[in-house]
């Protein structure tokens, strides 16, 4: 048949015969690299995507999305007519739609996020996930991915509508940028803080009670964010007036944010994490890479002393309250280290000096706490010298007053976390307390050891008023209350630093074997099935990767074709 | 010095192990740590437990499946209690016991779910509480329970888990397509899953346990709750996969299907183990006495008065010509038994013994301990 056709139209015919087979091979070279991306993605990315786009959540928030922002195009463009065509009209249109953006951006996904988590909980689907080749943390950033790509999807619905906002005029780029920006993050970081809460009870109570909690905290943020929006669209209060602290602020959202997110992130695989794994060393971590971007976030705002200051005290009373509670719960670790974490433990002699902190249990905890905070406390002394130099940003008065407030809190610190580490261990002989039982401790340790010495003074004295004593050297609310008068104390602070140091030195001497623990060795079943697993590994990449070579061979007599 | 200091941490941590707290953190945490103080530590937990305390290295052998000296503790509730068994490759092996016996709790110590308060459990000499990520890779566990998702059909839920375990490319597309056959879910690949009945649910359980091609199987209550041709289809996939060489540890209620998918079997009650071996190894252990029925055409009275005079002769009913009752003797003494009643003349027309099934060795295993 093909012989006897005319030569032009059978020419024509293999040019599409051609096209056709280009377009398939196109195709399937298409469909090869899906698959394969679909293998390198998180299992958990794709079944929540797929679950979530199937979900009814989903198609209606969509729909919704949809509908409000195209009624508020419509009736906010006919109110504004005429006056539209001649007037700048962007912060009216910009702000409906940021509203109708935030909603799903900070409540729906962060929402939707928790439950997803809470519910693989409840219907033991995380039992069937614990038995598979993920780790907690891949699950915890499935959801967070998950989350993200929602995010993604109504961040592309709104965004002709803001840029038709934004052609309105009246609100200038760098705001409309940062306006958007700041929504992306916000919503990424209320994902995060709902995915910490999922896990953190088990009890029915105890999740109502978490599911609250997480609501406040959304519509928290949903509000303070409308705030914020709603100063910066109406009030014109864009970048360009920000100039002094724009380097602070890029500081504060591209390193303390990201830095609060892995931490957040970390606490909640930990809480997915069986108890013989080692959660405490990520945490740990976690905690040093925080210290360390406030602290360069303070050191960026040091070219103003008095921005410098504000940052400093804000930098530092963060930082305080975040190592009360995580150091509490440090020290309040089981000191049993299970045979799976003392074969990971740090062997060389470098290694145990510097990484054996991080090793989890108690005594690890405490020194590696006491460290941190008086590092910290060594900085913000440093800080305020520096800042005080010229007498520019700091009264001489201040300024010791600061050093005193700074020294007071570490000290105290120290001394009721020896307290804490001693009673934790005694609650430990017949019981395993949580982690969190350690700051219970410590808030009771800091009561009794400000109200103890007042009551029993106040009894002695018929409840008749007295002055500050030596007596009342572990009332740490008069001391810092002493400190704040212009009091000085320092000789109370010396005294409650070297009991608290002397205490942490001697735990290290007393019991080196608890604070630095030995590395095990790993049997040698395990050792042979892990080079089994690493060859296995490796013979399959090579098989794809030979794989690949083959299409590669197949694809050029075609192309050349 | 330090050596001493080293043992009295290791001691006091030990400790902690017969604290019998309800949270499995501490059980846990000192059970791995006796693990790894071996049997020359003098701890609390090895003196109040009375025996030789674990090995500390894991010990090759052809057993798939070991249970060793498990303990498993809520509260002062004994859920496991000195648990201790293997099973070889390619078994089956039926946990037999009644609600709340424990086979749930040291099944879920199998599968890495839990933690022992003492003890281990190995899967190919990998020590289910030291390396669990090992173990995982070998291993399909079927709870009694279905986690099931919203929105999700048959078959992105097993491609879920396929890809889960670490299944990839083709390999996945493989596997599945054997599953959903294997299963015979086929036809509801793309059905989603809150419509399944229970048997299909139950299928669709199996092959996510299956997904990944474990050699070791855990199924828990696999049969519960389905009708007969289900369980007549699911007792056929047992032994196929068995005959492909994949080892299972199953547990149910219902004894005869058991005896007939078992080539061993474990009986547990109030979290100890009565006993362990095959069926007929039970049975041999167990029976004590069997039921003889013998048929005597004439002067079946006469006969019964002989029988009755003789050792391991129980009390015997006369119903007519046959004469009903226990005998205790083994075999050898039954042939004797039925000489003497030709030797002493009696047309003896049959005879017939009864063997105890599994219903009555396990009833007879747990006698007295059936709350």
């Amino acid at each position: 048949m093909a012989a006897v056709a005319p030569p032009g139209n059978s020419a024509q015919q293999q040019e599409t015969v051609d096209s056709v087979i280009g377009v398939a091979r196109s195709m399937e070279r298409l469909d090869a690299w899906c698959e394969k991306w679909g293998d390198w993605c998180n299992p958990i990315l794709v079944k929540e995507t797929r679950q979530a786009l199937k979900s009814r959540q989903f198609v209606i928030t969509f729909s919704l999305l949809l509908f409000a922002a195209l009624s508020w195009t419509i009736i906010g463009t006919f109110s504004l007519m005429p006056a539209i065509y001649d007037t700048p009209s962007a912060p009216r249109m910009m702000l409906g739609y940021y509203f109708v953006l935030a909603l799903p951006m900070l409540l729906v996904v962060p929402l939707a996020a928790y439950r997803s988590l809470e519910g693989e909980i409840d219907d033991g689907t995380l039992e069937l996930l614990s038995i598979t080749a993920l780790s907690p943390k891949q699950i915890v950033l499935g959801k967070l991915a998950s989350a993200m790509l929602q995010m993604l999807l109504y961040f592309v619905v709104l965004f002709p509508c803001v840029s038709y906002a934004y052609t309105l005029r009246g609100v200038d780029f760098p705001t409309t940028v940062i306006l958007l920006g700041m929504l992306v993050i916000a919503g990424v970081m209320m994902t995060i803080v709902a995915l910490f809460f999922a896990p953190l009870s088990r009890s029915r109570s105890g999740r109502v009670m978490m599911l609250l909690v997480v609501i406040m905290l959304l519509v928290g943020a949903e509000w303070l964010l409308g705030l914020a929006a709603f100063e910066m669209i109406t009030n014109e209060r864009s970048l360009l007036g920000w100039e002094d602290l724009v380097l602070v602020l890029f500081g504060v959202v591209l390193l303390v944010v990201p830095a609060l997110g892995y931490l957040l992130l970390t606490l909640a695989a930990a809480q997915l994490t069986p108890v013989i794994e080692n959660r405490s060393t990520k945490i740990r971590v976690s905690l040093m890479v925080v210290n360390a971007t406030v602290v360069a976030c303070v050191t960026l705002g040091s070219t103003d002393p008095f921005d410098g200051m504000e940052l400093l005290l804000v930098g530092g009373t963060g930082l305080m309250l975040l190592w009360v509670l995580a150091s509490s719960m440090l020290v309040a670790e089981s000191a049993v280290l299970t045979p799976r974490v003392q074969r990971d433990l740090p062997q060389s002699f470098m290694a145990r000096a510097t990484f054996t902190w991080l090793a989890p249990g108690p005594a690890t905890g405490l020194v590696f706490s006491t460290i941190n905070v008086w590092l910290l406390a060594g900085i913000a002394v440093g800080a305020a010298f520096y800042y005080g130099r010229d007498g520019n940003a700091f009264a001489l008065r201040d300024q010791k007053m600061m050093i005193q407030f700074v020294f007071a809190i570490s000290s105290y610190l120290t001394c009721f976390l020896l307290l804490v580490y001693g009673l934790m261990r005694v609650l430990r002989r017949k019981n395993n307390p949580r982690v969190e039982v350690g700051f219970a401790a410590l808030v009771v340790v800091a009561v009794f050891a400000a109200l103890g010495p007042y009551g029993i003074e106040l009894y002695l004295n018929d409840f008749l008023d007295f002055p500050y004593s030596a007596w009342q050297a572990t009332n740490w609310v008069w001391t810092l209350y002493n400190i704040g008068d212009g009091v000085d104390c320092y000789a109370v602070i010396e005294a409650m630093g070297t009991v608290g140091v002397v205490g942490v030195l001697g735990i290290m001497f007393w019991n080196p074997a608890l604070v630095r623990p030995r590395r095990t060795a790993t049997p040698e079943r395990v050792r042979e099935e892990r080079e089994k697993m690493d060859r296995d590994k490796m013979d399959r990449d090579k098989m794809d990767r030979d794989k690949m070579d083959r299409d590669k061979m197949d694809r050029v007599p075609s192309s050349s074709a | 010095m330090m050596h001493e200091q080293g043992k009295k941490i290791l001691d006091a941590n030990a400790k902690v192990e017969l604290a019998i707290g309800d949270s499995s953190a501490a059980v846990n945490e000192a059970g791995a740590a006796q693990i790894s103080i071996g049997n020359k530590t003098h701890s609390h937990a090895t003196r109040e437990l009375g025996s030789a305390s674990l090995p500390a290295v894991h010990v090759r052998s052809e057993d798939c499946i070991e249970i060793r000296r498990l303990y498993r503790f809520f509260g002062e509730t004994k859920a496991v209690e000195d648990v201790s068994f293997t099973v070889k490759r390619g078994h089956v092996f039926g946990y037999i016991g009644p609600n709340g016996a424990g086979k749930t709790t040291s099944m879920r110590i199998l599968a890495t779910l839990d933690l022992p308060s003492y003890g281990d459990s190995f899967i190919d000499g990998l020590s289910c509480v030291n390396d669990p990520e090992l173990v995982r890779r070998r291993l399909g566990f079927m709870p009694d329970s279905f986690g099931t998702y919203r929105d999700v059909n048959c078959r992105e839920y097993l491609d879920f888990f396929a890809r889960a375990y670490g299944v990839t490319g083709a390999e996945r597309n493989r596997r599945l397509s054997w599953v959903l056959g294997f299963t015979g879910t086929e036809g509801m690949a793309s059905k989603p899953i809150r419509g399944l009945s229970k048997g299909m649910k139950q299928r669709l359980c199996l092959g996510r346990a299956l997904i990944h091609d474990p050699s070791v199987l855990i199924l828990d209550e696999p049969a519960a709750g389905l009708d007969p041709r289900a369980r007549i289809d699911l007792r056929r996939m047992i032994r196929d996969l068995a005959d492909q060489g994949k080892t299972i540890l199953i547990s149910s209620h219902i004894l005869t299907e058991l005896a007939e998918m078992c080539d061993s079997v474990g009986i547990i009650e109030q979290g100890k183990l009565l006993a362990t071996g095959s069926v007929e190894e039970i049975q041999d252990q167990q029976v004590e006495k069997r039921e003889l029925a013998i048929r005597v055409l004439e002067r079946s009275n006469e006969a019964a008065a002989v029988l009755q005079a003789l050792e391991h002769v129980g009390e015997i009913i006369i119903d007519g010509e046959l004469l009903r009752f226990e005998f205790a003797g083994d075999m050898r003494e039954q042939a004797e038994l039925l000489a003497l009643l030709f030797a002493r003349g009696f047309p003896v027309a049959e005879c017939t013994s009864h063997r105890q099934s599994l219903e009555d060795v396990f009833l007879q295993v747990t006698e007295g301990l059936v709350q």
